[in-house]
């Protein structure tokens, strides 16, 4: 079974676009579970100095995959996320 | 097959948006051309004819029926600059602790932030990622002064050369203030505590996406933050309506001109607290009531202090800082105002 870590880097508390994102993160990995890849998702606070010294100044809401910020300053579509998702794979 | 009408399907959404991001350009294009006026052209005497009732209704028909335009305008552009604008260059030279850090956080930063939910965000983000307290006060100054949404807005309601005036002092003295503080033993021990020494054990390697996603976030956005701030400035203007059709002009004509005029308008503007774009539409009201433009001036720079900048400032970097930078933008909300009444005899 494959794995994949995400992290959903918002403001707290959240602000509407990252919470949206972060709904937006579930929706996608529940789609993949259903094709067995199992997607942990956590959530950071862009605000926290241990967000920072792990990622740098970034924009919220932005969306971390294994570790590698990959979109930052937008909220995402589950479309988009499952997309970013399925390259991992 | 498939394939081929997908990208078709994409392409006339493409376009779509495209249309509708040039109609608006367009749009503010003829309406500065032509020289149409956007802002409202209700007097006092206008409003205190009628009902009371009536008088919020006919003020934000007003609003509704000239600046449509310019907040259809205003929103879309802030998306698509919030969209494109390169953001991760950007933080690196921002965080970089170098002189054109400060260059930065006044010029570039205000265009893609234009709400509070990113702004403060960024300036914690500034400080722990070795920014230091300089440029990150620099821009937590400029950006409610120098955002693109209240940019075009202030030109367009308040007129071309208060707003230069007002971004161009604005972005000066965040600039001289960040610094200053970042000099003073208070702000030197502040620095030494809070930055991250780690090295970033992750990294950031953005992905492309598609033009078509891309408008739509640019355009999202612009809806998000049109969603998030029109009802404030409506309920705003119910306000201000009463307050334009009713409020003495002869106490705004006794206190809010002269060289005391600016420093009352720098006094009342910190402790008034208006959602974004408000101040804009009081400072309108004050103008068409009889505030001479220096103290106008005055008044559009004292958001920097006002009571929830400070309050949520002040739990990142403590009240020492706060209480510091806070008189010093007063201090240069005044002097600008003063040297803007000089300079135009407009006191």
């Amino acid at each position: 079974m494959k794995e994949i870590k995400v992290e959903v880097i918002g403001v707290n508390p959240p602000c509407p676009r990252c919470k949206k994102t972060e709904e937006n993160a579930k929706k996608a990995a529940a789609k993949l579970a259903t094709e067995s890849v199992k997607v942990e998702i956590a959530k950071l606070d862009v605000t926290a100095k241990e967000t920072i010294s792990k990622y740098g100044v970034i924009t919220p809401p932005a969306i971390a995959i294994n570790g590698v910020v990959k979109l930052m300053g937008k909220e995402l579509d589950a479309g988009v996320i499952e997309r970013l998702l399925r390259k991992e794979l | 097959m498939r394939k081929n009408s997908l990208d078709k399907k994409q392409a006339l959404k493409t376009a779509l948006m495209f249309a509708f991001i040039l109609f608006f350009i367009v749009m503010m294009i003829w309406a500065i051309v032509g020289a149409y006026t956007l802002t409202p052209t209700s007097t006092a005497e206008d409003l205190q004819g009628l009902p009371l009732w009536q008088i919020p209704l006919v003020y934000i028909w007003d609003y509704a029926q000239h600046g449509w335009i310019c907040l259809g305008f205003a929103f879309t552009i802030s998306g698509v600059f919030a969209e494109f604008i390169p953001k991760s260059f950007m933080l690196k030279y921002m965080s970089s602790g170098k002189p054109i850090a400060y260059a930065i956080a006044m010029l570039i930063a205000p265009l893609f932030c234009v709400c509070s939910c990113t702004m403060v965000p960024l300036f914690s983000g500034l400080i722990y990622a070795g920014g230091g307290i300089g440029p990150a006060l620099t821009f937590l100054l400029a950006a409610p002064a120098n955002n693109l949404l209240s940019d075009i807005v202030t030109i367009q309601v308040l007129g071309w050369q208060i707003a230069l005036a007002d971004i161009v002092a604005a972005g000066i003295s965040a600039v001289i203030i960040g610094f200053l503080v970042s000099k003073t033993p208070w702000g030197k021990k502040f620095d030494q505590k809070s930055q991250v020494t780690q090295a970033h054990t992750a990294s950031i390697e953005l992905v492309e996406q598609p033009l078509d996603e891309r408008l739509w976030s640019a355009l999202k956005f612009g809806g998000y933050l049109a969603k998030r701030i029109i009802p404030a400035f409506v309920v705003g203007l119910v306000a201000v309506s009463y307050f334009q059709a009713f409020f003495p002009s002869e106490l705004v004509e006794t206190y809010l001109t002269g060289a005391m005029g600016v420093v009352y308008a720098a006094i009342l503007a910190g402790p008034l607290y208006t959602p974004t774009l408000i101040e804009v539409a009081i400072g309108r009201a004050l103008v068409n009531l009889g505030m001479a433009p220096g103290a106008t001036l005055a008044w559009l720079m004292g958001q920097p202090y006002d009571v929830p900048n400070v309050l949520s400032a002040s739990r990142i970097v403590g009240w020492k800082i706060v209480i510091t930078y806070a008189v010093l933008a007063f201090i240069a909300a005044v002097f600008s105002g003063l040297l803007y009444g000089l300079l135009t005899g407009g006191f």
